[in-house]
């Protein structure tokens, strides 16, 4: 042993990571532009998924100008999403965040990404479907049937206008609640990636279906006072075939017991019931 | 014609992308639908004003009777996007082909009822024809898969493109054969009844379908939410006070 020291073996010095470029926000907003496609792919086994990687397309071809990155993120993000897809935004913005900071080096693993998406997608989906699907869309619909007579019977030589005045009144009723809702997604997911508890409890969607619901009962109510006016006026105005209130009220009667009949035995069969109903009363119109 | 149908072509196919690709913006309920349609269908200038009236009570009915408060998942697959457009398209085009050899229509009510039943059918038939795209969907999403393992972005968005290209496309020719045979079966059927075909009938049968919408409205807005039935007195009660105002202002 000379005592003298042996120098270690010279390491590789490791190359030096690309500097990060940041997420600027014209491609956070082409990414939310391309949630409108979300579900052109929708297939059982991956649901959004093929939808969700291919919003994301802006944003990881700037995180990861090398192919080998962005093919690895764009696999993770093919996965398996299912989520409702006016609140997709929320998942994609959190999402695109810690793609960032994987990008920019920090220690985040593919599986942490995909745990982030599923804790946001499946609990905004179960707060989306009630609020979006249940409530809010037929609502709007029973409020654009009661624009035929909010807007009244047009003079009988003119062009009718409630046949554009009624759907823009439907469009109007869900798409002041849906639009807000879709533009800020992507943002406000972005914003509050680190806490995604803290996002959904911001998200007081439980509060307002409450009172949507009782506006759709309240509105209902309005439906059957209209339905009884114009039933009466079409009764004394004669020629349209339902002869007095009372005559026209029995079919009315009969078609909404059979109706229910149906609907309560399979709530999913509108289609099927309505046909049902329709048969049925031709058949019965028969003995007339 | 030929332009009414390639008109309704193109909205059935935007109608298909609304529902089924995910915009979403309820272009593709019913009422908007049949609404859509008869502005855009010209069954001769001397229908012009019914193919206005027509078009929002087939849209109605249909908005009131397929409005399904199940989940889409729960749901079986009908296509309630086109059927509005198909409904009104049949409704309007049949009462300009079928006013002369039909006695009677009891008010328009009869091509009323025409549109409703063949917007029932064209959603169930609609149904079938996307299974067309679920299929092909399956095996465009296993390509997307391979394509994005493979980092080709390029490849990745022409695949998607296409997917929405084809649920377009699947939409518009549903559309377009849709309301061409039921628009011809009614012009075949029709002619053959015309003689049953009576007010009384017509009025009866109007009757019961109104029935059938107002208890699957019912059942979306009423049926299960907390003092629905209360609030459902409230809104007749206070719309029936409007009403009463307005009659006795009007007096």
């Amino acid at each position: 042993m000379t005592g003298e020291s042996v120098p270690p073996p010279e390491e590789p010095i490791p190359a030096a990571p690309a500097p990060p470029r940041p997420i600027r926000a014209r491609d956070l907003g082409a990414a939310g532009s391309r949630l409108l496609h979300l579900q052109a792919l929708l297939t059982p086994d991956r649901m959004q998924g093929p939808g969700f990687a291919f919003s994301l397309v802006p944003v990881l071809r700037r995180l990861y100008p090398d192919r080998d990155r962005f093919a690895e993120a764009m696999t993770r993000h093919t996965s398996y999403v299912a989520t409702h897809p006016l609140l997709a935004g929320y998942v994609l913005g959190a999402a695109a965040r810690l793609e960032a900071k994987r990008a920019a080096g920090e220690p985040i693993d593919g599986a942490r990404i995909d745990a982030l998406k599923r804790a946001l997608a499946s609990p905004l989906a179960a707060i989306g479907d009630p609020f979006f699907w249940v409530v809010l869309r037929p609502l709007s619909g029973l409020a654009g049937v009661l624009g035929i007579a909010l807007f009244g019977a047009a003079d009988p030589s003119s062009p009718d206008v409630r046949v554009l005045l009624c759907p823009l009144l439907l469009l109007l009723t869900y798409n002041a609640v849906a639009l807000p809702t879709r533009w800020r997604g992507v943002g406000a997911g972005f914003a509050a990636a680190e806490s995604p508890a803290d996002l959904l409890r911001s998200l007081r969607f439980a509060d307002w279906r409450e009172l949507l619901e009782r506006g759709g009962a309240f509105l209902y109510g309005g439906l059957l006072a209209l339905l009884a006016a114009g039933l009466h006026a079409a009764t004394m105005a004669g020629g349209s075939g339902l002869g007095p209130v009372g005559a026209a009220l029995l079919p009315l009667a009969l078609g909404f017991i059979v109706a229910r009949a149906f609907l309560r035995r399979g709530a999913a069969a509108t289609v099927e019931t309505a046909l049902t109903v329709l048969v049925l009363a031709a058949l019965v119109s028969l003995a007339l | 014609m030929i332009a009414d149908f390639l008109r309704i072509a193109f909205l059935g196919g935007m109608l298909a992308v609304d529902r089924a690709a995910g915009w979403n913006l309820m272009l593709s309920q019913p009422l908007v639908a049949a609404c859509l349609a008869g502005a855009l269908v010209h069954p001769g200038a001397e229908w012009e004003l019914w193919a206005l009236r027509i078009p929002i009570a087939v849209g109605a009915l249909l908005q009131l009777l397929l409005t399904n408060a199940a989940l889409p998942a729960a749901q079986k697959p009908h296509d309630t996007a086109t059927a509005g457009v198909v409904g009104s398209t049949v409704a309007v085009l049949g009462m300009g082909h079928l006013h002369a050899v039909i006695p009677t229509s009891a008010g328009g009510l009869l091509w009323v009822l025409l549109g409703v039943l063949s917007g029932l059918v064209a959603a169930v038939l609609g149904g079938w024809v996307q299974g067309l795209n679920r299929a092909a969907a399956a095996s465009d999403s296993r390509r997307a898969v391979v394509l994005a393992a493979a980092g080709d972005a390029a490849g990745y968005e022409r695949l998607y493109l296409g997917a929405l290209v084809r649920i377009f496309t699947l939409g518009a020719l549903w559309t377009w054969c849709g309301a061409l045979v039921l628009l011809a079966a009614a012009i075949a059927i029709l002619p053959r009844v015309a003689e049953g075909v009576t007010t009384k009938r017509i009025g009866f049968v109007f009757a019961v379908i109104l029935g059938g919408a107002v208890a699957t409205a019912y059942e979306t807005h009423v049926r299960g939410v907390k003092g629905g039935l209360r609030w459902t007195a409230a809104g007749a009660a206070a719309t029936a006070a409007l009403l009463l105002a307005l009659a006795a202002e009007a007096a």
